[in-house]
């Protein structure tokens, strides 16, 4: 039984990472309708950046991921600016290919800086913690926490706040948006830095479970794709719900199937579940 | 309080309006007659900063409208409330309400005064507050439509075409309400096809043809047009 539960608890864990880099993807195209390609290299720039932040100035592990918050926002509103806000008139497939330029543009200058090695991102919660022989590392119960708290945090600021609302307007009707006074280009970026906040943070609470590499990102927004595809392209309960399930099959379907499978049931799952539900989970609007 | 001069407007090589001059005095209502396709919208956009004008001056008071942003056009006391609603569906009433009021974000107090006050012309709207605007019948959702332009403050509110797809009643009232906004001191500028309603209610009025103004004259002089009762009245 007591394995069961350790799957709950590694199913939560890749759910929440899934659900956090999933969400600011399907902000992004809520609002914009960019298939922002180059989220995953955000992720992987703020894996580095904690990392830089601990190992070449020593800063401490919350410190390092604000500052890589921080950072990463400013890369993303960068992006918005210098990229997709001069390509908004342009046909669709641009922004795509931009997207794309911006990934690869990204993990170049990663590996110019910090070369292709795996490195490990050391945090102070090594502990394991024992509840009744439930064993869980206080990393992972820190991913499920931080992702909760912060999913609470993002709902409260779009539901409570006038400024959050205006994302949530914009992305339920633009010109609705533009005639109530809405600034699109703030919103744009507003939109843009919170994506960069989650990828960052995302990518400081994991890294320290797994490895930091350029090519971290790749698989992450790959399967962020699959949930947002999943879940209904723009909604943020959809994006949750899609990185749960994604995450608890790949744990469950890991452990009682093969761990060598566990890549192929995101993209099996996505292919059942469209045939069953064409426009996903939660249809769009489901803000 | 509005003036256009010569405004034209084009999509590409398509000129959707030719050298539209005209003007809005302040406490008056004007309207716009014009079939579909006649250029009604476009203008509507082109003084809204939604589209922006090839050449022309379009001023608002003492400023310049020609290049400013829709949320500048807003601030300035210009709110257009567009064809199709433009409403936010999942919102409840309340909060497309409030959305109204963006631009006058950090004014609760005035905000919550102003609320009342739109409720109190559609009191209906109260009973519905919770309820996702785009679960409405079309006239409840015009009223949050209007509702929520008169949460902006106009100084001049532009209406395009709030009876469309309406039943008969409802348009009654609808117009009903819009001389009431009028006569509580708000500047309206209506773009309409239901020219005999329109006219009933309005000062001025405006004839547009293939995005040019051909005509011009006060509500009696129009109702008493031989063209425009054949074109648009059908008397």
């Amino acid at each position: 039984m007591n394995l069961f539960f350790q799957q709950i608890i590694n199913g939560l864990t890749l759910g929440s990472i899934y659900g956090l880099v999933a969400l600011g993807l399907t902000l992004v195209y809520g609002i914009l309708h960019i298939p922002n390609f180059a989220h995953g290299a955000l992720y992987m720039v703020g894996a580095f950046m904690s990392y830089f932040f601990m190992t070449d100035l020593g800063m401490h592990y919350w410190i390092a991921m604000a500052g890589s918050a921080a950072v990463v926002a400013v890369l993303a509103i960068l992006c918005e600016r210098l990229v997709f806000h001069p390509l908004r008139n342009s046909p669709p497939i641009h922004d795509k290919i931009a997207a794309i330029g911006i990934l690869l543009f990204l993990e170049a200058v990663v590996q110019m800086f910090w070369g292709s090695d795996f490195r490990r991102l050391s945090s102070p919660f090594t502990g394991i913690m024992n509840f009744d022989g439930l064993i869980i590392p206080e990393q992972r119960l820190l991913i499920i926490v931080g992702a909760f708290a912060l999913v609470i945090a993002l709902q409260l600021f779009l539901r409570k706040t006038m400024t959050g609302a205006t994302i949530i307007a914009m992305a339920q009707s633009r010109e609705g948006a533009f005639l109530v006074g809405i600034d699109a280009n703030r919103v744009a970026m507003m939109t843009f830095a919170i994506s960069g906040v989650l990828a960052a943070v995302a990518a400081s609470l994991y890294a320290p479970i797994n490895l930091v590499y350029p090519a971290m990102g790749h698989l992450v927004i790959m399967k962020a794709f699959v949930i947002i595809i999943l879940g209904g392209m723009g909604s943020i309960p959809g994006a949750i719900a899609g990185g749960m399930i994604i995450g608890f099959a790949e744990a469950f379907g890991g452990f009682y199937i093969s761990t060598a499978y566990k890549d192929i049931i995101a993209f099996g799952l996505l292919v059942l579940i469209l045939s069953v539900r064409p426009q996903g989970l939660f249809a769009k609007g489901a803000h | 309080m509005l003036q256009l001069e010569n405004v034209d407007v084009c999509y590409g090589s398509f000129k959707a309006l030719t050298d539209i001059s005209m003007t809005v005095d302040t406490g008056e209502l004007v309207v716009l007659l014009g079939a579909n396709g006649a250029g009604k919208t476009t203008l509507f956009n082109a003084i809204s900063g939604l589209v922006k004008p090839a050449g022309g001056d379009i001023r608002f008071e003492d400023k310049h409208l020609n290049g400013m942003k829709p949320s500048a056009v807003v601030s300035s006391g210009v709110v257009q409330c567009a064809e199709g609603r433009k409403l936010f569906p999942q919102m409840s009433v309340q909060q497309n309400l409030m959305m109204g009021a963006y631009v006058h974000r950090r004014d609760r107090e005035g905000n919550k005064k102003r609320l009342n006050e739109v409720l109190e012309l559609f009191p209906i709207l109260e009973d519905k507050a919770n309820q996702p605007a785009g679960s409405l019948s079309g006239g409840q959702q015009q009223m949050v439509a209007i509702g929520r332009a008169m949460m902006s403050r106009p100084r001049l509110l532009m209406l395009d075409e709030p009876s469309l797809g309406l039943a008969p009643l409802v348009v009654r009232q609808m117009f009903e309400t819009i001389r009431q906004i009028n006569s509580l001191g708000t500047t309206v500028l209506l773009a309409e096809q239901n020219a005999f309603a329109a006219l009933k209610i309005a000062d001025r009025a405006y004839v547009m043809e293939n995005g040019r103004l051909v005509m011009e004259g006060d509500r009696e002089a129009m109702l008493g047009n031989e063209e425009v009762r054949k074109a648009y009245i059908g008397a």
